[in-house]
């Protein structure tokens, strides 16, 4: 049996089709309509991976080990491995804690005033899509935070060992990462006499700032440094954020320069959450 | 491969959405880009023997914004036009040779990365990916086509 062409009735079906979609489409990107059931299809899928895991691969795994002689070895590899990172990212506060606190009296009394019995909440990476961290705008990564209380993490700092990673902006059962590198995100950052406000450029590793000579005379380098200004009101100041890695003159007076990041979102399985005041 | 189940190209799409979510990042860093799912999808209505119904492409292009965590509406609006332009040039196509069609596959995959990139991907919107996708999609179709000439059991009814 051949195949007819659309007839008129099937063209406006199609018509409808797109113009649906189209419509979807607008609903989606302008007002995140369906943010939440996405959010929750991915919850699902990564609670369901993670049992099909446990059930099919898990026992297997467990087997081998057994049969190897060495699980105790192993678990105990595990423990430390995590025990590692963990000290990773308390050094990375510690080594810089008059950055993130004025004194140790300021500490002190953050920790006491929200009940902390340590700095920072471990987390493990659940799901991360490497491939629109590769080729898009969007850059989210979802988290498993170890974490008894019932906190909000909701504009929480995430850091790992090499330096801030993003914020939290959607906290259920998986926590989700809006990173630094996000076209959506924007981070105030600073150096010398330069602010400016870093916005995602959509690249790995790479955040934009755009200035004006009139404003901001002096020069900006290639290598130069730049810090978090703590003016946002999320990130901690003075944390080194990345160095300059281009510069380009849009038009005689504005000058746009990229910042290469220090830290990067693929170097560790363990991250740390800040808890927000 | 004529008129595929539901469940069956259900089940492919998934598929061919993980391997795509495997390849990409790799790919990309070499500017190609090959959308194995929108592929499979534009493939399974080429090769049906009937006409395909639009809802029964926006529905699958719904089920692809889900699964792929796109925008969505966008792979419907892109599938529910492949759909049509297929379904519209269906006869036309036995006319074709097979490097008229592998072309046309390619400029069609080239058109869905260029369309997607718009609304995923504008702030680096990039030409180069679309060039080098579009000469290495051309071959790779005309690599595989040609298998089933050394392979012939290969062959998709």
């Amino acid at each position: 049996m051949s195949r007819v062409a659309p007839t008129s009735g099937s063209k406006a079906l199609y018509f409808l089709c797109i113009t649906l979609s189209a419509f979807l489409l607008y609903l989606d990107i302008n007002y995140k309509s369906f943010e939440r059931a996405k959010n929750l299809y991915k919850s699902f899928t990564i609670s369901s991976s993670y049992l099909v895991k446990r059930i099919t691969i898990d026992p297997f795994s467990y087997i081998y080990k057994i049969s190897k002689e060495k699980t105790k070895l192993i678990e105990e590899n595990k423990k430390l491995k995590q025990e590692l990172d963990n000290s990773y990212i308390t050094n990375f506060i510690l080594s810089r804690d008059s950055k993130f606190f004025i004194d140790d009296e300021a500490i002190k009394k953050f920790l006491d005033l929200n009940k902390i019995n340590k700095p920072f909440h471990l987390a493990k990476i659940n799901s991360f899509d490497v491939e629109k961290y590769f080729c898009c705008s969007q850059h989210r990564m979802f988290i498993k935070i170890f974490n008894d209380k019932d906190v909000d993490f909701i504009g929480s700092t995430v850091i790992n060992n090499q330096g801030i990673l993003g914020q939290i902006i959607y906290d259920e059962s998986i926590a989700e990462i809006l990173l630094l590198t996000d076209v959506s995100h924007v981070i105030p950052i600073i150096s010398k006499n330069h602010f400016c406000n870093a916005r995602g450029s959509g690249k790995p590793g790479v955040i934009t700032c755009n200035y004006s000579k009139l404003i901001w005379p002096d020069p900006v380098e290639i290598g130069q440094e730049f810090f978090s200004s703590g003016m946002g009101g999320i990130y901690p100041s003075n944390i080194l954020i990345g160095y300059v890695s281009s510069i380009t003159s849009l038009d005689d007076t504005n000058i746009n320069f990229d910042v290469h990041l220090v830290s990067d979102p693929l170097k560790s399985n363990f991250i740390g959450v800040l808890e927000t005041l | 491969m004529n008129n595929i189940g539901y469940i069956k190209l259900l089940v492919i799409i998934f598929i061919a959405n993980f391997l795509e979510s495997f390849l990409a990042p790799i790919l990309v860093k070499v500017y190609i880009n090959i959308p194995i799912t929108f592929l499979m999808f534009s493939f399974a209505i080429y090769k049906s023997r009937f006409n395909t119904n639009a809802l029964y492409a926006f529905l699958f292009g719904l089920y692809v914004d889900f699964i792929s965590s796109s925008p969505i509406g966008l792979n419907a609006a892109l599938f529910s036009m492949m759909a049509y332009v297929i379904n519209s040039y269906s006869n036309t196509f036995k006319l074709f040779s097979v490097i008229q069609i592998c072309m046309f596959f390619s400029g069609s995959a080239t058109f869905y990365i260029g369309f997607s990139h718009l609304f995923i991907n504008l702030e680096n919107f990039s030409y180069l990916i679309l060039f080098i996708s579009l000469i290495f999609n051309t071959f790779l179709f005309l690599i595989i086509s040609m298998l089933r000439f050394y392979f012939p059991s290969l062959t998709i009814k």
